[in-house]
Formats: C-alpha cells, sequence, structure tokens
C-alpha cells in the first residue's frame, strides 16, 4: 500500500468572494474493518482514520470523528464560505499516528 | 470509447480490487484524474501487536443504545423538512454508500448547526461518523461515504447551537453487505 495516505483535494475552478464552495476530498486509506474469529472480534491495533479536520488559513472550520463504517478510501464533501484568499489544508488522523494532509488554495476570479 | 476508459482505469490505484467499478469511476468523475496529491506524512509503525485498539472503538450495540449514549434522555424533533438526505434507494455495493446531509440553517455565529451525526440501525457499531461544524462554512452540507452491514435504516441527526436535535431517516436497500464495522 505505497500510495496509502495521498490526499486529492477538488475545488471549484473559479470562486467568487462570498461563494459557497463545495470541496471534495479523498484520502487513499485501506480503513481497516473488524475481524472475527469464531464470531468474537479480534483484538488488534486497527488501522483507520479516526479524525479529519478542515482548517483555513490556520482556522479550524469542521472536525469528523470517523469509524470503520466509513469506506475504504474515504470521501469527504463539505462546504464553506471564503471571505479572503487563503490555503484550506485538510488533515487525516489514522490509529497508527499516520497523518495525512492536503492543501488547496484558495483564489478569487 | 471502451479503450479510452481502460486507459482511465490503469490511472487510478486500486484499493486491493475491492472497491467496485462504480465506486472508482464515481470517484474519478468526482476527484479528476490529474488532482494532484498533497504532501503528506507516512504512518509511523503501530504498537507491538497484543495491543489492540478493540476496546476504544465504536462499542457493539443496538441503535437504541446509541442514541441513549450519544444523546441521553434529550427528545429529538423530526427534522424531515429541515434535513435533506441524499442516499441511493438501493445501493449495490454496501461497502461505498455516498450520502449528503444537507440541513437547512443561516450558519450564522447566533444560529448554526453545531453537529451532524450520521447513523445506521442495523451496522454493528451503529455510528458511522460525527461531524462538528461552523458557522465559517456558509451552509451546513457534508458528504461522505458509508459501509452499511445489510438494508438498514439510516439516520441523519443535527444538533444546533441551541441544543435542539432534529432528526431525518430513510431506508436503503442493501444488496451486498459491506460487513459495516
Amino acid at each position: 500500500m505505497a500510495e496509502i495516505g495521498k490526499v486529492r483535494i477538488r475545488i471549484p475552478s473559479s470562486i467568487k468572494r462570498g461563494d459557497v464552495v463545495r470541496v471534495r476530498s479523498l484520502v487513499i486509506h485501506p480503513m481497516e474493518i473488524v475481524q472475527r474469529r469464531d464470531g468474537k472480534p479480534v483484538d488488534k491495533n486497527y488501522l483507520f482514520i479516526h479524525k479529519v479536520t478542515v482548517a483555513y488559513n490556520g482556522r479550524e472550520i469542521l472536525e469528523a470523528e470517523t469509524t470503520q463504517s466509513i469506506s475504504e478510501n474515504p470521501f469527504f464533501s463539505f462546504t464553506f464560505k471564503p471571505t479572503e484568499p487563503g490555503m484550506l489544508r485538510i488533515t487525516f488522523l489514522d490509529t497508527h499516528g499516520g497523518k495525512y494532509e492536503g492543501t488547496a488554495e484558495i483564489k478569487f476570479a | 470509447m471502451g479503450g479510452d476508459k481502460e486507459g482511465i482505469m490503469t490511472n487510478v490505484w486500486m484499493a486491493g480490487g475491492r472497491i467496485s467499478r462504480r465506486g472508482m469511476l464515481r470517484a474519478l468523475g468526482l476527484l479528476g484524474v490529474a488532482a494532484a496529491g498533497g504532501p503528506f506524512l507516512a504512518g509511523a509503525p503501530g504498537p507491538a501487536l497484543g495491543q489492540g485498539n478493540l476496546g476504544a472503538l465504536q462499542p457493539e450495540e443496538k441503535v437504541d443504545a446509541t442514541m441513549q449514549r450519544l444523546f441521553g434522555g434529550r427528545p429529538i424533533k423530526d427534522g424531515s423538512n429541515v434535513i435533506k438526505l441524499d442516499l441511493p434507494l438501493i445501493a449495490e455495493n454496501g461497502s461505498v454508500v455516498p450520502i449528503t446531509v444537507e440541513v437547512q440553517s443561516p450558519m450564522t455565529p447566533a444560529s448554526y448547526v453545531k453537529s451532524i451525526y450520521i447513523i445506521s440501525d442495523k451496522n454493528r457499531r451503529p455510528l458511522n461518523a460525527r461531524f462538528s461544524l461552523t458557522p465559517d462554512m456558509g451552509a451546513a452540507s457534508i458528504g461522505a461515504n458509508l459501509r452499511l452491514g445489510e438494508t438498514t435504516n439510516v439516520r441523519a441527526i443535527a444538533e444546533l447551537n441551541d441544543g435542539t436535535l432534529l432528526m431525518a431517516k430513510r431506508e436503503v436497500k442493501v444488496t451486498v453487505g459491506g460487513c459495516g464495522g
């Protein structure tokens, strides 16, 4: 899984000041699910993303706590309203301490 | 035409062959082949075997227990007129079920949606995700891909900043279960 943690962010190509922008993001991640043996869950250190944070110019705008009931290669979309140009940063944290970040620059047309 | 499609598909990393063609095409369409990956840090190696995190996961329980744990006895109002739940009626593949939850809200500091919970009734661990929103988002709209173990009701619960709880739910028929957590 060499590409684990690859983050892709998609924003509209032209953004005007005050627009509500829809951002779509995807991270390559296995999101391991609980294994069972003889009907009992196996205790192991499952690897999945448990936290997603979105910050714009350092200010947090969205935080998500995710569970294993989210698909492999999780996809998230959300809206936000930029009032000034800046950098959108999406951070994914997984249970093995992995931190995966993606950024997108917001410029006004 | 067919050849083009194959060409595009070779550019997509396949998740151990488990991602569906539909899911892959969807991801492609949404994100574009050329979307650049951002910088990332490699994941740290996990702790030694035998130190599982099973205990830290969401508990296996019935949906009623989840509701009780998350919301206590707080009343939950019907929010079907303000919450728009966009879900397929029939999900062929339970491991990738796209959902969009949109809550009508002015999203001003005085009145906004504080959190959105997505709960699947029949999953072993019913809570799918919890989103904490801020007024900076401009609109309360969240999309994600869920795993659903079987045909189930999916609920979206919105908590407003004044503490009001609103719920909307819809049934999704799942053809092939996705071992939903």
